[in-house]
């Protein structure tokens, strides 16, 4: 980082505005210094086949994300459900940055990342269904699930255990594979926990291959960051664990490939792990149960999903330098629309788990 | 003979000569050996890699080891003192024991937790762990409480593709061979073997009355025989060496033939393991019994630090004779 990209000062910190300081460059944070990087749109702008693919993706996970909330105001999910609504960009973005056999850790906001590392659709749809082939067969449901067979790894509801044990998957790619990178994500809620602490110290200590996205999406459930944190960004901790970070509008799906690409190379390279403060905001409430406009700033959230949603914003970028047609982009969400459904109505016909093995599986042969 | 502390060296070791995915998180494990010496020398011969210093972060690392433990790796995690294990609680009950029930494949994990009263030790490094663990389902709760069963019982737990909660009596580390009675100092077999988990050991065989512990009691067990036995009452000591899986069979054949039944443990009797076992032998053998069910543990209160105050919390041989002499005459 040299000084073409102006240092910020102490005062543009204190007084951060996610919405307007965010729009053309991000902030790397590297020791005691914090570079503002401003970027155009199209430096940034991913090749065809990637751009199609992100595209793709974001419809899909918010197709998908639809289709399952339609499906619970129908009664089809046993249960609750969460969703990432507002943060599908920087899900699939980063995500999408994985090779194969590289690690996922999500959390509960992170369908986008799921579906960009491979999770199939219908595995998704059956597990949220409580359906006996769906990858906990009926045993947990909404987003605490992983896919074995796509690296990705489980969540389970306590906010913040996931952040160590991602530590450990990518201790256990470093010891004994070739240094495969993970992706873990946890919320702005999730970084006051003690368990992020912990351990994003130990994968500073032992430079593990770990790349920690913060998805600080404006509110956990009902708690305003003010709340919630007193430092000026999330992403000033890094250097608080003697590792780097940036801080990035998370609504800009080519920003957050752009940058995960850096911190992935940086992590794959054996030089440790990275912190990226992703900015987002909950389009949706915490639960299918939230009335959120109870709390939220009605203004506020108006102005974000109007100008600010990722997957429209993706599809103008696109079409505006010519990487795809008006007519691929509606053909791209409406492949994502029936591709949702389809798989809602295969996992509709899955059956129900047989209460006769409810007490199998406690323990591994 | 070797101590209980050099058993569990000597499986230590063994194993990670054995399999290259077994690899030891602890604190002060390394350079220093560890509070206890158990892994003296390791990270000489195996590295720093596979012997790791942790940073002071117990849920971090236990999480860390988890984490590995998905991805097929064989993580021994040593607690400085199993007091400290509740810092770890929900990354054990919440993440490593319900994993493979939620069909999210196996967490062969071991939690080494040195537990159990040691002169003075106090509150927080004295307390035994298996009444915080012993209601979850999926995960293994093992206690040796002799050497042999050390050495055999870890390598075990190392080989076993559940979590594995691996009581160790820091009371028996360095406790000298020559001082313990004979039936805790079983022949230690040259090189490699296991001890299967789910198999209670009976120390002593006995006619009138059961006496079925685990842990540090055995000495007060074994001890309170002998003085019943000259007193012409014949005890059984059982030794359970496992709580899960528990062997259940020993336990109701024991009571079947003596009628008569006493559990002791040194954790509290409140909550404590006996209460279940009472339960089980009460629910499935009940015409069998001459006598009440009778339970001795520690006094309902923390683990206090002062010798006679320690003194008088702990199940002595006094105590369980006491407990004894009341089953006889009943």
């Amino acid at each position: 980082m040299d000084a073409k990209h102006p240092l910020a000062t102490r005062e543009e910190l204190a007084n951060l505005d996610f919405f307007t300081d965010l729009a053309d460059r991000y902030l790397a944070v590297d020791g005691l210094e914090a570079r503002w990087v401003s970027f155009t749109k199209k430096e940034i702008l991913p090749d065809k086949k990637i751009a199609e693919r992100m595209h793709y993706l974001v419809s899909l996970a918010r197709a998908v994300e639809e289709t399952l909330d339609s499906a619970f105001r129908s009664g089809h999910i046993p249960g609750t459900a969460f969703f990432g609504r507002g943060n599908e960009g920087a899900s699939v973005a980063s995500a999408m940055c994985l090779e194969d056999h590289e690690w996922l850790v999500p959390m509960h906001r992170n369908c986008g990342a799921h579906l960009a590392k491979g999770h199939p659709l219908k595995s998704i749809m059956s597990h949220f269904f409580g359906r006996a082939d769906g990858p906990s067969g009926g045993r947990d449901g909404n987003f605490h699930m992983g896919y074995r067979p796509k690296r990705i790894i489980q969540l389970i509801s306590h906010i913040g255990t996931m952040v160590p044990i991602a530590t450990g998957v990518a201790w256990a790619a470093k010891a004994r594979g070739k240094g495969e990178a993970t992706i873990n994500y946890i919320g702005d809620g999730g970084t006051s926990s003690g368990d992020f602490h912990e351990a994003v110290n130990f994968a500073a200590v032992r430079k593990l291959p770990l790349v920690i996205v913060i998805d600080n999406n404006q509110y956990a459930f009902k708690t305003l960051l003010s709340d919630q944190y007193a430092c000026d960004a999330l992403v000033l901790k890094a250097p608080g664990y003697g590792i780097p970070g940036f801080l990035i509008d998370g609504t800009n799906a080519p920003l957050v490939h752009h940058v995960c690409e850096q911190a992935l190379a940086r992590a794959r390279a054996g030089d440790g792990p990275t912190l990226i403060e992703s900015i987002t905001l909950r389009a949706a409430g915490h639960s299918v149960y939230d009335k959120f406009s109870d709390y939220v700033d009605m203004e506020h959230f108006e102005k974000w999903t109007n100008e600010r949603d990722p997957i429209k914003r993706l599809g103008e970028t696109l079409i505006e330098f010519g990487v795809m047609t008006a007519e691929e982009v509606a053909a791209s969400h409406e492949k994502a629309k029936r591709d949702a459904e389809d798989a809602r109505d295969e996992a509709l016909k899955s059956p129900m788990p047989d209460p006769a093995h409810l007490t199998e599986g406690v323990f591994a042969e | 003979m070797i101590t209980y502390r050099e058993a569990l060296s000597a499986a230590l070791w063994e194993e990670m000569e054995r399999d290259e995915d077994v690899f030891l998180f602890g604190e002060d494990i390394g350079l220093g050996g560890g509070a206890f010496y158990i892994t003296k020398g390791f990270m000489e011969k195996f590295g720093r890699d596979r012997v790791v210093d942790v940073p002071l972060s117990e849920a971090g690392f236990t999480g860390a080891a988890i984490g590995a433990a998905l991805c097929g790796m064989r993580p021994v995690v040593e607690f400085q003192f199993a007091d400290f294990v509740t810092e770890s609680y929900k990354m054990i009950v919440d993440y490593a024991a319900g994993n493979h029930y939620r069909q999210m494949g196996p967490v062969p994990i071991v939690l080494r937790l040195p537990a159990a009263a040691l002169v003075s030790a106090g509150p927080f490094h004295s307390q035994n762990p298996e009444i915080w663990f012993f209601g979850t389902p999926g995960l293994k709760i093992v206690a040796p409480t002799t050497a042999h069963d050390a050495k055999g019982m870890l390598k075990e737990a190392i080989r076993d593709p559940n979590p594995v909660i691996f009581i160790e009596y820091k009371k028996f580390y360095n406790y000298p061979v020559a001082e313990l009675p004979e039936v805790l100092r079983p022949e230690i077999p040259e090189g490699d073997y296991t001890v299967p988990f789910g198999e209670a050991k009976t120390l002593r065989e006995g006619d009138d009355i059961s006496l079925v512990t685990f842990g540090t009691t055995v000495l007060e067990a074994l001890e309170a025989a002998e003085v019943l036995e000259a007193e012409g009452v014949s005890v059984e000591v059982i030794d359970l060496r496992t709580l899960v899986p528990l062997d259940k069979e020993a336990i109701i054949e024991s009571a079947k033939k003596t009628g008569k039944i006493l559990f002791l443990h040194e954790a509290r009797k409140r909550g404590g393991v006996g209460g279940e076992l009472a339960a089980i032998v009460a629910e499935e053998v009940f015409e069998y019994l001459d006598a009440p069910i009778r339970r001795l543990g520690a006094p309902d209160t923390h683990v206090p630090l002062s010798p006679p105050l320690e003194r008088a919390y702990l199940p002595s041989t006094e105590k369980v004779v006491n407990e004894l002499r009341d089953l006889a005459a009943f």
